[in-house]
């Protein structure tokens, strides 16, 4: 893969109009930035890259569907991108229902990126996986839940849409159990976490990593409580962030919220990324950080209130997550992207 | 909806006849009851609608974008709707939904499933102050801890 200079990051970040780190001086977060900027690590070795952020597609069967048209334009964005990202992630809800058509559809989308030279990884939404629990995602994408480094990071994705059995004891089908909890304000279908597995699979893959390791963290549910409602949540996210603690600081990235929104806790970063289908409603609760949202949507656009992200990482381990729309949804002073 | 007719009617009738100054007694908690089981009955219905993709052609539900009825802002209609082009109602932006994004056939105003939708949004939306007009902040719907949003 191309390694990107820090002139090269300059130069990519003035085509938006101001360099990275002039918009950095500039933000009206500075306050936060200057505190991620102080945990930062010194000593770790970055080579400055990009990646891109893709998620939320909710396929559905039928041939033509206006979502088959916004991720392919997200995946046509993402490959005419000048430098080339160095992967994609996506950030589940490939398919709406879980259906194998719906799943081979995306398949066959995303793999259009590798035959750019693009690779990317993938972990599952709730609507990928409920209809055979998750046994044609696995056939088509191997282990839900995976880590690997690059350029002297350390990336982590893992199955955050795991609940209880809900549908035995109910004598459910398998469609009606994925039609259940396909609505985002299922009420009998319970919070969702990653599981003791992946928390014991977890703590062993940092436990020899030094605490100024840089971290990113993929789930499709954020890792902190924001609408229990909705599962805008994880339920042992508490877990994850004290596993995660001894590190001097973790970027998480979600999808789910199909919004934008950020927020912080202890020694981590958390933002949420626009989905391709559509956009959900902010939920009845106030938000941690309400300077970082989107604006109105126009409903009749089939193209607002959706998009997807690209993120820079510099060598100093600050980010920037760029939102990337194609109409006016995001305030213009977080066009430049927000810092993490 | 028969039976609360009959007792509605028959408490006028008795009130009218009885006392000339209050026209007509209070509700009695059993017609309250039954008044409030009616409504609660086409909410439901309007719920299942609501989550339903037979309102559409293209597998999309009003829920895909209104989780919890949120934003469909019952409390600001009638007010001028941009993407209709005039002041509408509640029923006729539900319409809107319903052609545009589901791309499914309209509803007449005085269907029963007409009715029905509207009366979960509203539902949803009890307690919030009335804002004719109003296409500034949306107020969020009522807070759901647990359940369908209704008794
Ligand atoms: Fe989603
Ligand atoms: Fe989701």
């Amino acid at each position: 893969m191309k390694k990107i200079s820090r002139r090269d990051l300059f130069k990519v970040s003035a085509s938006f109009g101001v360099g990275a780190v002039s918009a950095f001086a500039l933000s009206p977060f500075l306050g936060l930035v200057e505190i991620s900027e102080a945990k930062s690590s010194k000593r770790s070795k970055i080579s400055p890259f990009n990646f891109a952020v893709i998620g939320d597609a909710h396929l559905y069967e039928m041939p033509n569907h206006r979502f088959d048209e916004t991720l392919k334009r997200a995946i046509d964005d993402v490959i005419r991108m000048r430098p080339k990202p160095d992967f994609v992630l996506f950030i589940g809800d490939l398919a709406n229902f879980g259906k194998k058509v719906e799943l081979e559809k995306g398949k066959r989308m995303l793999d259009r990126l590798k035959d750019n030279g693009i690779p990317y990884f993938i972990i599952p939404g709730e609507h990928d996986w409920y209809l055979d629990l998750g046994q044609t995602w696995k056939e088509m994408f191997g282990k839900p839940y995976w880590s690997f480094d690059h350029k002297g990071v350390h990336f982590i994705g893992m199955n955050s849409i795991l609940v209880e059995d809900y549908w035995t004891a109910r004598n459910m089908s398998p469609w009606e159990r994925m039609l259940a909890i396909a609505e985002l304000e299922c009420h009998i279908c319970g919070l969702w976490g990653v599981g003791e597995e992946q928390l014991e699979w977890l703590e062993k893959d940092v436990k020899n990593l030094p605490p100024d390791t840089p971290i990113v963290i993929f789930t499709h549910s954020p890792l902190w409580d924001y609408y229990p409602r909705w599962n805008f949540q994880t339920k042992d996210a508490p877990e994850i962030r004290k596993i995660l603690s001894k590190f001097e600081k973790v970027i998480a990235i979600h999808g789910h919220v199909h919004q934008v929104v950020y927020n912080k806790t202890g020694n981590m970063v958390h933002i949420g990324n626009l989905a391709t289908a559509w956009p959900w409603p902010y939920p009845p609760v106030e938000l941690p950080y309400p300077e970082i949202k989107m604006l109105r949507v126009d409903p009749g656009d089939i193209y607002d209130g959706v998009g997807w992200a690209n993120t820079y990482i510099d060598e100093t381990f600050l980010g920037l997550f760029e939102y990337k729309t194609w109409a006016e949804l995001i305030p213009p002073e977080l066009k430049k992207g927000v810092p993490l | 909806m028969r039976v609360v007719k009959f007792f509605v009617m028959g408490s006028l009738i008795l009130s009218v006849s009885a006392n000339f100054s209050l026209s007509k007694p209070p509700f009695t908690e059993e017609d309250l009851k039954l008044m409030h089981e009616e409504l609660i009955n086409l909410v439901k219905k309007g719920d299942e609608l609501f989550h339903s993709p037979k309102l559409g052609t293209n597998g999309l539900t009003c829920a895909n974008c209104h989780p919890d009825a949120a934003f469909t802002n019952p409390d600001t209609f009638p007010k001028f709707q941009p993407n209709v082009g005039e002041v509408a109602t509640l029923r006729d932006m539900i319409n809107w939904c319903i052609k545009i994004p589901l791309k499914g056939k309209m509803l007449a105003h005085d269907s029963e499933e007409m009715k029905a939708l509207e009366a979960y949004i509203y539902y949803m939306y009890r307690g919030r102050t009335l804002k004719p007009g109003d296409n500034t902040a949306p107020v969020p719907p009522v807070k759901v801890d647990s359940g369908p949003g209704y008794p």
